[in-house]
């Protein structure tokens, strides 16, 4: 027995289906857009950043992807070596040359014109410089700045550091408070190494020597290193650091329990909303022989094997409209990486703002080096091991170096 | 001739499924075992043939041995200590008592949680400060410091076992309550008539009579165990200082972290290798042992 009335309205459903969808999928473009997650704003922001520009370029299609930093680069990599890559993507610029150097990343020269070049903020341009070619478009900046509680050193009676001494000699107030822990110290996972170049850089030493070896057996480091050290065995930091990844730092932090921290413009969104009764001040990091603070960018990528590129382009240009960057950058609460929305009011004249805005000048950027992770979890191991006290800091580092400098192979 | 047809019927019938199984298990075995002779760009291009490199620095590498080590702590402690658990938590869900379905549902109930979640909760419950586990603890007055569980690769490594045993329970014991429910019933009544205690019951009938579904789940528990990330990589990454690494946690960060994907294909295929060696060297030890025990009852059944 046949079935005709089902049989008929199948067919009919499935050649309505192929009428329909042939001619959109024809005529659409579609651009793979791989996004960074920086918080819970970022997705539905990038989406709305999308419907508005299909609604001004029906033909285009931004497939919008969101995935959380730590999966990203797992991500990226399983894409590209199964030919699935997106189209663009945000990524970290301290991946930026592994890109480049395979071949991954496109080129971006021949699309930017002079005009849009202009907008963006030359320091945040350079990183994405490649051997004289432009690989990637700044998209996120932050730089980091010291915060301290000052209740908490109101009632220590410390004065507000400048200077590394400054800074110890306030922390041995704070941490006879009850309670209290003087300076809060990362030592568990991501960026447990910037903690660390937080006090290198200022204390006048580098991730890299000039002649390109690593800078952690230098005097500097040794100090940079003792110091923390010191501070862990004298309980001026919360006890075991190595438990301690940067948000529990920053969860202290928000709950009032540690005096100082050092951290980026993005807690102060989280602290107005979770915190609003906490009293902080924003200030530059101590001062040992330098002023330094650490600029972080990343990088709107193009990829090479992109079958859309021109599409994607448009869209680029799209989103980078003072608009849609003015609220990229207030949501997240990054520093703005286009001259004009950094000259609106809220990034001259907020305290906040203009406290992490001002290490600018002096910021250091993580080296564009190639095997930038491993060279990081090298440095990360050896810190974990110094404050646990299962290595000297002077053996440690050295043997740190003598390793990064076989990575590097030099 | 027709003999030989009948004996060749089973093969073949198992022949389609098999060659789907060596396909399936087969290629992607034969194509780790190229990718780890070759040097390999971040994003898994094949640049080139290099012997045996990948496996001499692999060999060469310090972490690889302390991985390949706590690797070998972390199954033994995982399998032992479930099975350990698991066998008298299977004896009570076996017998009958009110309530004894809610029982089996609660045991089996972290099952139904993924790994990666049950690892994220433990995660925040040893935090050092916002933790339950230290705020009970210190509530009910076993210590009066916070302990930072978390924060020395020899605490967060036993800790971790713990969480690998909870997790581990559930399977086990399922596997051990369908052994225990198929147990006939009548040895243990002669075995009371004949004035056995309940520990000698327990040696002489439910172990002997145990032992294929103890094997199975020794078997599978230490293959899943053995290659298992989620617990590990939530709560620690390895970390601190690589002190509770494992091999599948460090094979990770070789791969995805520093794209060093030719190593890391050497260490899966050396992985495999050893799971594959465990396995056929467990099941031969099995097999024999069972034949031992078999033969007087064939005899006797001739």
């Amino acid at each position: 027995m046949t079935h005709p009335f089902r049989t008929s309205t199948a067919t009919l459903a499935l050649s309505l289906g192929i009428l329909g969808f042939v001619p959109a999928a024809l005529a659409e473009t579609v651009v793979d857009f791989t996004v960074a997650e920086y918080s819970s704003k970022t997705g539905p922001y990038f989406q709305e950043v999308a419907n508005a520009f299909q609604a001004e370029n029906p033909d285009i299609r931004i497939n919008i992807e969101v995935v959380p930093w730590d999966t990203l680069l797992q991500r990226l990599t399983t894409d590209v070596a199964g030919g699935s890559a997106p189209d663009i993507s945000i990524i970290g610029t301290r991946w930026l040359l592994d890109f480049a150097s395979q071949g991954v990343a496109e080129p971006i020269d021949g699309y930017l014109t002079p005009e849009f070049k202009d907008t963006f903020i030359d320091t945040f341009m350079a990183p994405g410089v490649i051997d004289g070619k432009t690989m990637g478009l700044p998209v996120a900046a932050s730089a980091r700045a010291m915060m301290i509680n000052m209740d908490l050193y109101d009632q220590a009676g410390a004065t507000p550091p400048t200077t590394w001494d400054e800074l110890y000699e306030a922390s041995k107030k704070i941490a006879a408070l009850p309670e209290t822990f003087a300076f809060g110290l990362q030592g568990k996972e991501i960026e447990t190494d910037a903690y660390f170049y937080y006090a290198l850089w200022t204390h006048g030493g580098d991730i890299l020597k000039p002649d390109g070896t690593s800078g952690l057996d230098s005097p500097e480091a040794l100090e940079a290193a003792t110091l923390y050290k010191k501070m862990i065995d004298e309980g001026l930091t919360q006890p075991s650091p190595t438990n301690y990844t940067r948000e529990d730092v920053f969860n202290l932090f928000k709950q009032g329990k540690v005096g100082t921290i050092f951290t980026f413009p993005m807690l102060i969104p989280q602290i107005k909303a979770e915190a609003p009764n906490l009293k902080y001040r924003i200030m530059p990091f101590p001062e040992g022989k330098a002023k330094a603070t650490y600029g972080v960018t990343d990088t709107l990528m193009m990829f090479a094997d992109s079958d859309a590129k021109e599409a994607a382009w448009k869209f680029i240009e799209f989103a980078y409209k003072d608009e849609w960057r003015e609220k990229f950058d207030m949501g997240e609460g990054f520093l703005p990486v286009t001259k004009n929305v950094a000259a609106l009011p809220h990034f001259t004249e907020d305290p906040d703002v203009a406290g992490f805005a001002a290490g600018l000048p002096y910021a250091k950027f993580a080296p564009t080096i190639a095997n930038w992770e491993e060279i990081a979890d090298v440095t990360v191991r050896t810190l974990q091991r110094i404050y646990l006290g299962q290595v000297s800091p002077e053996e440690g580092l050295k043997a740190a170096a003598a390793e990064i400098n076989k990575i590097r192979g030099l | 001739m027709a003999n030989r047809i009948q004996k060749a019927v089973p093969l073949m019938m198992i022949l389609p499924g098999l060659l789907l199984a060596i396909t399936i298990i087969g290629y992607p075995i034969i194509d780790l075992a190229w990718t780890s002779m070759q040097d390999v760009s971040r994003f898994g291009k094949l640049t080139g043939f290099n012997g045996g490199a990948n496996y001499a620095e692999v060999f060469a590498d310090p972490l690889f041995w302390g991985s390949l080590w706590r690797t070998g702590i972390w199954t033994v402690a995982v399998v032992g200590g479930t099975l350990v658990i698991s066998m008298p938590v299977a004896m009570i869900l076996n017998d009958d008592f009110y309530g004894r379905g809610l029982a089996r549902v609660i045991i089996m109930l972290p099952w139904a949680i993924s790994l990666t979640m049950t690892a994220v909760v433990w995660r925040w419950a040893l935090n050092g400060r916002a933790g339950l586990l230290n705020a009970t603890l210190m509530n009910a007055g076993i210590i009066d410091q916070p302990i930072e569980w978390l924060a020395t690769a020899n605490t967060a490594f036993v800790v971790e076992i713990l969480v690998g045993i909870l997790v581990s329970i559930p399977f086990t014991t399922t596997i051990l309550l369908g052994g225990l429910s198929s147990m006939p019933q009548d040895a243990y009544e002669a075995a009371v008539v004949d004035g056995a205690s309940g520990w000698d019951q327990f040696r002489h009938i439910t172990l002997p009579l145990m032992k294929p579904f103890i094997n199975i789940a020794i078997v599978l528990n230490v293959i899943y165990v053995f290659n298992s990330l989620p617990i590990i990589w939530v709560m620690t990454e390895g970390g601190p200082a690589n002190g509770t690494d494992i091999l599948v946690t460090y094979l990770y960060k070789l791969a995805f972290r520093f794209g060093q994907l030719g190593k890391a294909a050497a260490i899966s295929l050396v992985m495999f290798l050893v799971l594959l060696a465990f396995t056929m060297l467990y099941v031969a030890l099995v097999s024999r042992n069972d034949r031992d025990d078999a033969a007087p009852e064939e005899e006797v059944d001739a």
